[in-house]
C-alpha cells in the first residue's frame, strides 16, 4: 500500500518550519489534531481545505497570534529553524518580528503610507532619516507598489485601493525583514487583476522568504504554490508537491476535494 | 464517473465528452470491420461508405477537441478530471489515426481488386491479424468506458501478437515476390495493408496506456511491460 | 392564469395601501416631535436674540429690579467655562483610560463586567443625585460651596459618558487591524496608542464633545455644589457663578431685568450645545482622512 499522505513528508528542501504533534484548542474544542508537517525554506506552501478545517488556525500558531485570545491554546512543537516557538522564553514580539503576516482584509494603519512602513521598522531599529527613506522605498519596490505610491507617500494608507492596500501591507511585513511570511487568504477581498498582481508578487518573494499561505481558492494554490497541504476537520490529510497534488494526489479525500466532488 | 461533482453541469459536460468519444470509437470500429470484410471478399462495394465515414470521423475529432477545450477553459479541472480530459484528447487522436489506417486498407484493397491478381495472394494470415486488431480497438474502448486496468494490460500484451504476425507476414511476402516478380506491386499493396493493421493494433495499445494514466496518474508510454505491471500492482 | 394575475394585482394594491398608511403614521409621529422642538428653538432664539447685548456679554450680574439692559452674565459664563473645562480636563483622561481597559485589556473579564454595570448605573443616574453626593462629600467637609465642588460633580458626569463612548468606538476597530499590529511585533501599549486609539479618534472626540455639551447645560449638580455668585470671580474657591443656576434663579425671580437675562443665558447655552453637537457630528462623519 501507499504511505498515507500525512506521513509522506516534504519534498527535498531544508525545512524552515517543522510542526510536531501539534494540537490546538478553542476552549475545549480540539481544532487541530496531531499535526506533523515540514515546510520547506524558500518555497511557497499553500494550505487548502474546506472552511473550518483548521488551515487558518494552523497558520496563526506560527506567530502565536492565538495568544491574543485567552481561551485558545496550543500544545506540541513548532520549530522555526530548530527552535521551538511554543516553548520559547523569547519575547513574543521578537518572534513575531521574524514572521510577517498578511490578513484576509487589507489592514492599513491609520497613518500615512510612509509611516505605515516606517512604523514596524522603528519598533526594532533606529535608522537615520535617509536610511529610513531608503528602507521604505526598498520595501515598497519589493512589494511592487512603489510606482503607484511614490508621489503620495504622505497620504493616508486607507486612501489606496484594496489591491494597493494589500500590497502596502505586504510591504509593511517585508520592511522588517522577516524570515517567514504568513499570508491568510491574502486575495479573497481583491478583484482578479489585483489578485494577479499579488500572486505575481508572491512568486517573486519566495526567492528571499519562506511563504506560507492559506487560500480558499484551489486554482490559486495550484498557480502560486510549490507545495500544498490539504486539511480536513483539523487533520492534515495530505502534503506534497503542488504539481503532484493537482495531477495525482495520493489520498482519495484530497482528490475528491480538488476535483470538486467534496460534499 | 463514479462519484458526482458538486456541480452537476460539470458531470454532464464530462459525460457528453465521454459519450462523444464512444460514438467516435464506434465509427472507427465499423470502419475497420468494413475494410476487413472488403479484404476478405475482395469487394469494393463499400468503398464509398468508407470514405464518407472517414470524413465523419475527422469532424468528430475536431468536435471532441472543441468540447475538451471548453471544459478546460470553464472548469479548470484538476487531478482525475484533468487526467481524464488529457487522455480523451490523446485517445481521440489515436482513434482518428486508426480510422485513417482503415481507410488506407480500403484504398489498397481497391487497387488490389483493380489489378485482378487477388487469387494468388496469401490473405489468410491478414484476416487473422485484422480481426485481432479490430477486437483490440473494440476492447480498448470497452476498457476505457469501465476504466478497467487489468483489461487494458491484457490488450497491451496482445498487441505483441500482431507485431509478430506482421514480421512473419513480411518474410512470407518476400518469398512470394522472389518467386513471382509479376505480382510484386500487388504484394506491396498487401504489405501496406499489413502495416496498416499493425498500426491499428499500436493505436489500440496507446489507448490502453491512457487508461492506465487516468486511473494511476502515471505516464506509461515508452516503458517496459514489467514497469507498467509494477505500477499497476501497487 | 388570468385569475392568478387578478389575485396578484389585488395583493399589490393591498400592500401599497398598507405602505401608504405606515408612511403616514411615521411621518405624523415625526412631525409631532419636530413641532415641539421647533417651537422651543423659536422661542429661545426670538426672545434670546432680543435680550442679547454687549453688556450681557461683558458685565457681571446686576442687582435685581434695575433697568433692562444693564448688567450681564459675564461672571456666570466665566464660572461655567472654568468648571466645564476643569471637569473635562479631569474626567476625560479617566474616562478614556477606563474605556481602553474595558475594550483592550479585559473585554470579557469579571471586573470589566462589573465596571460596565456600575458605569451604566452612573450614566442613567439622575444628575441631582450626583450633586447631592458631591455636596455630602466636599461641600459639607469644607463647609463651603465652591467651584471645585461644581467641577467635581460635572466630572462625575463626564466620566461615565467618556468610558462608554471610548469602549464602544474601540470595540468597533476591526480585530484585523489589532492583529496586524501585533503581528509586526508591536508592544501592546503601542498598539493601543498608535493604532487603535488613532483609528477610533473621531469617535472618542465625538464622545468628549457630547459629554461637554451635556455638562454645560446641567443645573442640578451645580445647585448643591457651586451654588451661585453675583460677582465676577476668576477662582474656583468659594461659590461660583454659572449659567444654568443663574438661569434658574433669574427666571424664577419676579424682576424683569433678571428674567430678560435668563432668556439671554438660555440662548447662549442653546447656541453652545448646538455648536458642540454640530462639531461632534462633523468629526464623526470625518473618516480616516
Amino acid at each position: 500500500m501507499m504511505p498515507s499522505g500525512a506521513e509522506k513528508l516534504a519534498p527535498p528542501a531544508p525545512s524552515k518550519i517543522a510542526v510536531r504533534n501539534l494540537n490546538f484548542y478553542y476552549g475545549k474544542f480540539l481544532a487541530l489534531k496531531g499535526i506533523n508537517l515540514d515546510i520547506p525554506a524558500n518555497r511557497v506552501t499553500a494550505f487548502i481545505g474546506p472552511s473550518g478545517c483548521g488551515k487558518s488556525t494552523l497558520l496563526r500558531t506560527f506567530n502565536r497570534m492565538f495568544e491574543l485570545y485567552p481561551d485558545q491554546r496550543a500544545e506540541g512543537e513548532i520549530l522555526l529553524d530548530g527552535e521551538n516557538l511554543l516553548a520559547s522564553k523569547q519575547d513574543v514580539a521578537l518572534i513575531r518580528a521574524r514572521i510577517g503576516m498578511v490578513f484576509q482584509k487589507p489592514t492599513p494603519f491609520p497613518m500615512s503610507i510612509f509611516e505605515n512602513i516606517a512604523f514596524g521598522v522603528r519598533l526594532f531599529e533606529k535608522l537615520s532619516r535617509i536610511d529610513m527613506e531608503e528602507r521604505v522605498q526598498w520595501a515598497l519596490r519589493k512589494a511592487a507598489i512603489w510606482n503607484e505610491v511614490k508621489d503620495k507617500l504622505h497620504m493616508n494608507g486607507a486612501s489606496l485601493s484594496g489591491g494597493q492596500q494589500q500590497r502596502l501591507c505586504i510591504a509593511r511585513c517585508i520592511a522588517i525583514k522577516p524570515e517567514l511570511l504568513l499570508l491568510d487568504e491574502p486575495c479573497s477581498a481583491l478583484d482578479p487583476i489585483s489578485t494577479a498582481r499579488v500572486e505575481d508578487l508572491i512568486a517573486e518573494l519566495k526567492n528571499d522568504y519562506t511563504v506560507v499561505m492559506v487560500t480558499h481558492n484551489m486554482q490559486q494554490a495550484a498557480r502560486v504554490s510549490d507545495c500544498t497541504a490539504y486539511m480536513y476537520l483539523g487533520e492534515l490529510i495530505e502534503f506534497g508537491e503542488t504539481e503532484q497534488m493537482f495531477l495525482k494526489p495520493e489520498r482519495r479525500e484530497t482528490e475528491d476535494y480538488i476535483t470538486g466532488r467534496f460534499g | 464517473m463514479i462519484e458526482k461533482h458538486l456541480s452537476s453541469q460539470f458531470d454532464s459536460d464530462l459525460n457528453d465528452v465521454c459519450s462523444r468519444l464512444m460514438e467516435m470509437g464506434g465509427l472507427v470500429e465499423t470502419q475497420i470491420q468494413r475494410t476487413i470484410s472488403a479484404l476478405a471478399e475482395f469487394s469494393v462495394d463499400e468503398f464509398n461508405n468508407v470514405v464518407d465515414t472517414e470524413t465523419r470521423i475527422d469532424q468528430m475529432e475536431v468536435e471532441i477537441d472543441r468540447m475538451l477545450t471548453a471544459v478546460v477553459a470553464r472548469r479548470q479541472p484538476a487531478a482525475r478530471d484533468l487526467r481524464l480530459l488529457l487522455a480523451i484528447s490523446k485517445i481521440t487522436t489515436n482513434l482518428e489515426r486508426a480510422g485513417d489506417e482503415a481507410c488506407k486498407i480500403g484504398m489498397r484493397v481497391k487497387s488490389l481488386v483493380e489489378s485482378g491478381k487477388t487469387r494468388q495472394m496469401p490473405i489468410g494470415d491478414l484476416r487473422v491479424a485484422s480481426n485481432l486488431a479490430a477486437s483490440l480497438i473494440q476492447r480498448s474502448l470497452n476498457a476505457f468506458a469501465r476504466l478497467d486496468v487489468p483489461a487494458a494490460i491484457s490488450i497491451y500484451k496482445e498487441d505483441d501478437l500482431i507485431d509478430r504476425e506482421f514480421k512473419g507476414f513480411t518474410r512470407k511476402l518476400i518469398t512470394y515476390m522472389m518467386e513471382n516478380p509479376h505480382i510484386i506491386s500487388s504484394c506491396l499493396d498487401l504489405l501496406f495493408i499489413a502495416k496498416a493493421i499493425e498500426r491499428i493494433g499500436d493505436h489500440a495499445k496507446n489507448i490502453t496506456e491512457f487508461i492506465i494514466y487516468i486511473v494511476h496518474g502515471t505516464d506509461v508510454r515508452h516503458s517496459k511491460l514489467e514497469g507498467i505491471e509494477a505500477i499497476v500492482v501497487h | 392564469m388570468k385569475r392568478h394575475d387578478a389575485d396578484k394585482t389585488a395583493l399589490f394594491a393591498r400592500r401599497k395601501r398598507f405602505n401608504r398608511l405606515a408612511i403616514a403614521l411615521s411621518m405624523g409621529a415625526m412631525l409631532f416631535g419636530l413641532f415641539w422642538l421647533a417651537w422651543i428653538l423659536w422661542e429661545t432664539v426670538s426672545i434670546g436674540l432680543s435680550s442679547l447685548s454687549v453688556a450681557m456679554l461683558t458685565e457681571s450680574m446686576p442687582p435685581p429690579d434695575e433697568a433692562i439692559g444693564t448688567g450681564g452674565l459675564a461672571n456666570a459664563m466665566m464660572g461655567s467655562f472654568m468648571m466645564v473645562a476643569l471637569a473635562t480636563f479631569v474626567g476625560t483622561p479617566i474616562g478614556i483610560l477606563s474605556g481602553v481597559y474595558l475594550a483592550e485589556y479585559d473585554p470579557n473579564g469579571k471586573l470589566s463586567a462589573s465596571v460596565r454595570f456600575v458605569n451604566d448605573l452612573l450614566l442613567s443616574a439622575p444628575s441631582i443625585i450626583i450633586g447631592l453626593f458631591v455636596y455630602a462629600l466636599i461641600v459639607v467637609q469644607f463647609k463651603e460651596f465652591s467651584g471645585w465642588a461644581g467641577a467635581a460633580a460635572l466630572a462625575l458626569i463626564v466620566i461615565p459618558i467618556t468610558i462608554r463612548t471610548t469602549e464602544n468606538v474601540l470595540a468597533l476597530v476591526p480585530d484585523g487591524l489589532r492583529e496586524a499590529a501585533y503581528a509586526l511585533g508591536t508592544p501592546k501599549w503601542k498598539v493601543i496608542t498608535r493604532i487603535t486609539l488613532v483609528a477610533a479618534r473621531a469617535g472618542v472626540l465625538t464622545g468628549i464633545l457630547l459629554a461637554v455639551a451635556r455638562i454645560s447645560g446641567e443645573t442640578a449638580p451645580l445647585l448643591f455644589t457651586a451654588l451661585n455668585n453675583q460677582f465676577w470671580q476668576a477662582s474656583l474657591s468659594g461659590p461660583l457663578a454659572n449659567l444654568p443656576v443663574t438661569i434658574l434663579q433669574f427666571a424664577m425671580s419676579p424682576y424683569e431685568n433678571w428674567q430678560q437675562l435668563a432668556w439671554g443665558g438660555v440662548f447662549l447655552i442653546t447656541l453652545a450645545v448646538l455648536g458642540l453637537n454640530v462639531l461632534a457630528r462633523a468629526l464623526s462623519r470625518e473618516k480616516l482622512k
